[in-house]
């Protein structure tokens, strides 16, 4: 800390100056709602609250409801279940895909690196209209590729079936997803020293060796961080599942995410919805808290 | 060694058509005869060429409007994000204050915080500042959502420049002020670049935001025009595809030239060889 010398002081002042912009945008935009989101969980807050402007305080009865709802404890399941699903993935996928990459030839690996930058920077909506129009009902693709394998497929609704809906919106989150974690880990294995992999195949190791002893603890605290991110990010997807199913989803669809959002804009049940989007954060915090208090240490 | 190669080479080449097939198929779908396009059996390979689903696309209602808002919402989002991000790293980067560590807690929380959450407080709040339905209210949400990062990798290029080189300056009698931009800002300007890329990107390709606070069609975004595309008769799935690929090509292009610079930030220095 600054001794507190008129220097000091003028130094202190002139940091405070340049910092409070960004603060006061930061605060007003995502702090003050961020306040907001806890205190309309105790609200009754609808339509008439809306072109009212107030709001009446009604204790934890917006948690009460959701607790006792069946609806409620459903789309946490859904929303479990399907995070587990896309991490899993995306992260296996991308550590296969980048420990690969290491020891591709150069011009695959040029190639491989242009498409996962392409799939990253694309739209979302984009990226989620090009998987919608591979599986719609009347122009499928897939279902095209797999007749003329030789099976008997016609043309489907392949959201009928949720577990099948589920698992090409998992797809579509997985590819999203691959490139970030691919590129990450590979960055972070092309970081290891290479006379730590030379020394150990002087002492007799193979790549299995290298790979468990050397190379996955040197990652382990990579893995830790886009893992906790994954989760972070695949708890809240929402634009996937709204997209894929047109925008009026079926309630076999409802995560978290989509129930707090229709709660709150379809039937205009704001606090209701504030709610459920306070469970969701509690639950992810439950969940991650210790590795995001761990992050944040690691980066002071 | 050899057959180690081959091996990695097979799960390249089979990662190749996973990544990549889906853009494969909307790059030909774009392409192809509208007739072509809407076929009950479809070919992997293309059986035609035509720019009549780009043409299609593009007569559609508030295509040059929606543009036109984007890059509205864009530039300002790039232009003022920056600005602030700049004073704000300045400060955290070069002095130390009482609270510069609460800011970069503050920082890291407000990137885990999940949108869909945020999003049924910060609707009511823009309601309340009548900014619903106009692209100010898109601006605002833009500039507080990218700010967190920007500061944050700027922070890291500006701890890149030796301390030093200010300081000589203030020596040889320039002000702060002076310092900051004979000295700084012009060894900073790779940085800001690439951070300014990254909003680009950001407001560029946000959907879920714009789709909440827009309502009427003359201010959407590219993203929101793309979504209406779809209605509850159907989708034209043709210009859909070939307004995609137009709406994916700058994000693309700007991506690649500044992907080695942004990219490795999130896990830079975890590990330690």
């Amino acid at each position: 800390m600054a001794a507190p010398t008129t220097e000091g002081r003028r130094q202190a002042l002139w940091s405070y100056a340049l910092v409070a912009p960004a603060i006061i945008v930061m605060l007003g935009v995502l702090g003050v709602p961020m306040v907001r989101l806890v205190l309309l969980s105790f609200q009754q807050y609808g339509i008439d609250e809306l072109i009212s402007g107030t709001a009446k305080y009604i204790g934890i009865a917006n948690f009460t409801a959701i607790v006792q709802d069946a609806e409620f404890w459903a789309a946490l399941r859904r929303t479990v279940l399907f995070t587990a699903y896309a991490v899993t993935g995306s992260i296996a996928l991308g550590a296969v895909l980048a420990h690969a990459l290491v020891r591709m030839s150069t011009v695959l690996r040029w190639v491989v690196n242009a498409i996962l930058i392409i799939v990253w920077s694309m739209p979302q909506l984009v990226a989620i209209s090009i998987w919608r129009w591979m599986f719609s009902f009347d122009f499928s693709i897939i279902a095209s590729v797999i007749r003329s394998l030789g099976f008997t497929f016609p043309n489907r609704d392949w959201f009928v079936n949720p577990v099948m809906g589920f698992g090409i919106i998992g797809l579509v989150v997985i590819w999203g997803a691959i490139p970030f974690i691919t590129i990450s880990l590979y960055a972070a294995l092309t970081q290891i020293p290479r006379d730590y992999i030379e020394a150990a195949q002087i002492d007799g190791a193979n790549r299995w060796h290298i790979l468990r002893h050397i190379q996955f603890p040197l990652l382990a605290p990579v893995y830790v961080i886009l893992i906790t991110l994954s989760v972070i990010w695949d708890f809240q997807v929402f634009s996937h599942i709204w997209v894929m199913l047109e925008f009026r989803p079926s309630p076999d669809y409802y995560t978290l995410a989509v129930y707090a959002f229709q709660t709150s804009f379809g039937i205009s049940q704001y606090g209701r919805g504030s709610a459920i989007a306070i469970a969701m954060v509690l639950v992810l915090l439950g969940a991650t808290g210790y590795y995001i208090r761990r992050m944040i240490k690691e980066t002071r | 060694m050899k057959e180690r190669r081959i091996g990695a080479n097979i799960i390249g080449f089979v990662f190749l058509v996973f990544m990549g097939f889906p853009v494969y198929w909307m790059v030909t779908t774009a392409f192809k005869l509208p007739k072509d396009v809407l076929r009950a059996d479809q070919k992997l390979w293309p059986t035609s060429f035509s720019l009549d689903n780009f043409r299609m696309a593009f007569s559609r209602d508030y295509f040059v409007q929606s543009i036109m808002n984007s890059l509205i919402v864009v530039s300002v989002t790039v232009v003022v994000s920056l600005f602030l991000a700049l004073l704000a790293s300045i400060a955290v980067a070069r002095t130390n204050f009482r609270g510069r560590s609460a800011l970069v807690v503050m920082i890291l929380i407000v990137q885990m915080v999940p949108l869909t959450a945020l999003i049924i407080p910060l609707f009511l709040q823009l309601s309340s500042l009548g900014l619903v339905n106009r692209l100010p209210g898109v601006i605002l949400t833009y500039i507080a959502f990218v700010l967190p990062f920007v500061i944050w990798t700027l922070r890291g290029f500006l701890a890149g420049i030796p301390v030093e080189l200010e300081e000589a300056a203030l020596v040889d009698g320039c002000s702060r002020p002076q310092a900051y931009r004979r000295i700084l800002f012009p060894l900073l300007a790779p940085g800001l670049v690439a951070t300014g890329i990254y909003a680009f990107i950001q407001a560029w390709n946000e959907f879920l935001l714009a789709y909440i606070i827009i309502s009427s069609q003359d201010k959407q975004t590219l993203p929101v025009w793309l979504a209406g595309f779809t209605s509850r008769t159907g989708t034209d799935w043709g210009p859909l595809m070939a307004a995609s690929v137009v709406a994916a090509i700058p994000a693309v292009v700007l991506f690649s030239f500044a992907q080695k610079r942004l990219a490795v930030g999130v896990t830079a220095g975890a590990v330690k060889g």
